[in-house]
């Protein structure tokens, strides 16, 4: 955790485009937060279910470890709008996201439970892997 | 029922092994919360999953409780499920995300 899962018409976000908002989603994510990139997932599918696209041509859903302020949401979702604005060439109105709050403690990554936010420290130092906090 | 998501990356896992993995993540259900398992499983399509910016490998497996867990439990539970997979997956513990939600009250 975090997932970042977006839906998308078919076709309003290409390829290409994907691995470059990838890259912005892993970069907020973790300049707003402090988390380490290692635990950011970002996802991709099309004309799917959930997050619903409601009249929307790309909708971004975050579930996100709880204990971030309601400012930190609120960067995110606006600089993750304009990532998707950017690379794919949607308007930003027609762009929705949302964010929910999961607990740490109810999440499971590299064989433990999740640390807190702020407390990754130790996790980190266990799962070293190279190049993986760069 | 306990509603159980997986989320993997298209092509990594064969058809016969997400057979065997929906019948174990049942009988996980069975045995942790005496409700078998309504399983949705969801392909993130290639060069579309990324993880740490880079094309992903992970799975995340979501399940919602029949009611609140307590926390060494749901520890318990946690690596019960995520070894489950990583058991018929060949993959790692780092390529996997295990979830068990309390309901929504």
């Amino acid at each position: 955790m975090p997932l970042y899962l977006c839906n998308a018409a078919k076709g309003a976000i290409s390829d290409a485009a994907k691995p470059k908002i990838a890259a912005d989603i892993t970069r907020i994510h973790c300049e707003v937060t402090g988390a380490p990139p290692q635990f950011v997932h970002a996802f991709f599918v099309e004309e799917d279910a959930s997050p619903p696209l409601s009249g929307k041509r790309a909708v971004l859903f975050g579930s996100i470890r709880a204990g971030r302020t309601d400012a930190q949401k609120a960067e995110i979702v606006a600089r993750m709008r304009q990532s998707i604005e950017s690379h794919a060439g949607i308007d930003l109105d027609a762009i929705g996201m949302m964010t929910t709050d999961l607990p740490a403690s109810w999440a499971f990554e590299g064989g433990e439970v999740m640390p807190e936010p702020g407390e990754e420290a130790e996790w980190l130092a266990r799962h070293h892997q190279p190049g993986a906090a760069e | 029922m306990i509603t159980c998501t997986c989320i993997v990356q298209a092509g990594q896992i064969p058809a016969a092994t997400e057979a065997t993995l929906r019948a174990n993540l049942n009988d996980f259900a069975e045995r942790a919360f005496g409700e078998p398992a309504d399983i949705t499983w969801r392909a993130i399509p290639a060069r579309s999953g990324f993880t740490a910016a880079k094309p992903s490998t992970s799975s995340i497996i979501s399940m919602t409780a029949s009611e609140p867990v307590p926390q060494p439990r749901r520890a318990a539970l946690l690596k019960e499920m995520c070894e489950l997979w990583v058991r018929e997956t060949h993959r790692s513990l780092n390529e996997v995300v295990g979830v068990i939600s309390d309901p929504q009250q």
